[in-house]
């Protein structure tokens, strides 16, 4: 699908779903990858020029699908921009979801949102100078967001799918013994965090992966919107308060919420915002199971890197180590 | 490894000069970044290539004192990976955190040394 074809679909699409004519400009590919592409572009509608994205998702499932494609929930398209719907109505700064494709558009599964301004970069947002007022209200503001994402009643969402803490440590299990890895490090994390898992844990919608590189940020007012719901899931809140401290998207900033926050001032706000009251031992059991679990993910990324021989992801396995040091220093209490 | 000279390690490094020092100033974006990468990458494996040998042996000893029996370093590490999957192992044993910090370090050594400068 060229450019050109991809713009002549997308303008019959916008004049379908949000009014005439439609016309596209400024139509620029954004990430792209073989699972998931983003596109920024310019539109007319009724007369005035929107700013617009486009998410679009692998249009053919594969015909032998991955023996790992089960292991992780995985909304569709569809059911991604209805959580992303039901996340704005709940007062959390999701993209606002202005068009859900169809097949009849030509496009494959995807969906138009509005396109808003602002930083995604952590380097940027955790060490320069313009970024420090924001930096100020960020820890405040994922208190309240995450408060607000784990309202969000299930009956809203009923296609999310659920996943117990051990759940996920079998899907890692299950990760490692795909790909042949016999490291020590990971298993004895795998088997701590089994013997540990929390109990009485509540059941509420879950972003799966909420931290820096996943919100969009401006330089004086803090988080602008929440990206990448694609693994929104119904599971635990205390796993997005621990993801959001693994040191991993700490990104070396020096703070554990982040890499720019206080967890007590998380905790705080969380409660404030209307969130369960948070006992920090339930969040510390996610933060560090959250390292180990990245640890399997460093291996699936290198592995599909050898698959494509691309040397990025390729590059990503042999991060493994990293977060499993975390994880053992976290134990060790130094974080 | 052929007698021949310049050794591995000093290919390499003379191929990661030619790319930081001489190619990456004349490149911006999506190339500047990849061979960013690809200078890392290369960096690993002059690491391996420099501290693997020693390493492994060191772990080889340490994985025989664990298990009580001699064998190749990655054979001694699935059995110690199944044992600690089973639960054959205690988890607290200082022995085996001893050992899983240090190949851990050792790895990281190779693998991205910054890490420890966090």
């Amino acid at each position: 699908m060229g450019n050109d074809s991809t713009a002549t679909l997308l303008q019959r699409a916008i004049a379908r779903h949000m009014g005439a004519p439609g016309t596209v400009y400024d139509l620029q590919q954004l990430t792209g990858g073989a699972n998931r592409t983003t596109w920024s572009f310019d539109a007319d509608v009724g007369g005035s020029r929107q700013r617009l994205i486009m998410q679009l998702s692998a249009a053919a499932p594969e015909d032998v699908p991955h023996p790992l494609a089960e292991i992780s929930p995985h909304p569709t398209a569809e059911e991604g921009a209805w959580l992303m719907i039901a996340a704005v109505k709940a007062g959390v700064p999701a993209p606002k979801i202005r068009a859900i494709l169809e097949t009849s558009d030509g496009l494959g599964p995807g969906y138009i949102t509005e396109r808003v301004d602002g930083e995604t970069l952590a380097p940027k947002i955790l060490r320069e100078a313009t970024f420090a007022p924001a930096r100020a209200k960020m820890t405040q503001q994922a208190g309240e967001i995450l408060a607000r994402i784990h309202s969000i009643p299930l009956s809203e969402v009923p296609f999310l799918k659920g996943q117990t803490a051990e759940e996920m440590i079998d899907a890692q299990r299950k990760v490692v013994d795909f790909y042949d890895l016999h490291l020590p490090a990971i298993e004895w994390g795998l088997r701590w965090a089994a013997d540990n898992v929390p109990r009485q844990a509540r059941r509420t919608v879950v972003h799966g992966d909420f931290r820096i590189g996943n919100m969009i940020v401006g330089e004086n007012d803090g988080i602008r919107l929440v990206l990448d719901w694609e693994i929104g899931q119904a599971s635990d809140p205390m796993q997005d308060l621990g993801w959001l401290c693994v040191k991993t998207w700490r990104f070396g900033g020096k703070y554990p919420v982040g890499g720019f926050g206080r967890r007590e001032d998380l905790f705080a706000a969380y409660e404030k915002a209307g969130g369960q009251s948070v006992d920090p031992a339930h969040v510390r059991f996610w933060e560090a199971f959250g390292s180990v679990k990245w640890a399997a993910g460093c291996l699936r990324l290198g592995m599909r890197g050898v698959e494509e021989m691309g040397v990025e992801r390729c590059a990503i396995g042999r991060r493994i180590e990293e977060p499993l040091w975390d994880f053992y220093e976290l134990l060790e209490g130094r974080d | 490894m052929p007698l021949s000279t310049p050794k591995a390690t000093i290919l390499l490094q003379a191929a990661i000069k030619y790319l930081e020092e001489e190619l990456m100033p004349t490149l911006t974006g999506y190339h500047r970044f990849k061979t960013r990468v690809t200078a890392n990458v290369l960096n690993t494996v002059r690491r391996e290539l420099e501290l693997r040998g020693a390493q492994a042996s060191a772990e080889r000893k340490r994985l025989g004192a664990l298990l009580g029996h001699d064998g190749e370093v990655e054979e001694l590490s699935r059995e110690l990976a199944q044992k600690i999957r089973d639960g054959a192992v205690t988890l607290v044993d200082p022995k085996l955190r001893t050992h899983i910090s240090q190949s851990l370090h050792d790895a990281l050594a190779i693998n991205n040394p910054k890490w420890f400068d966090r």
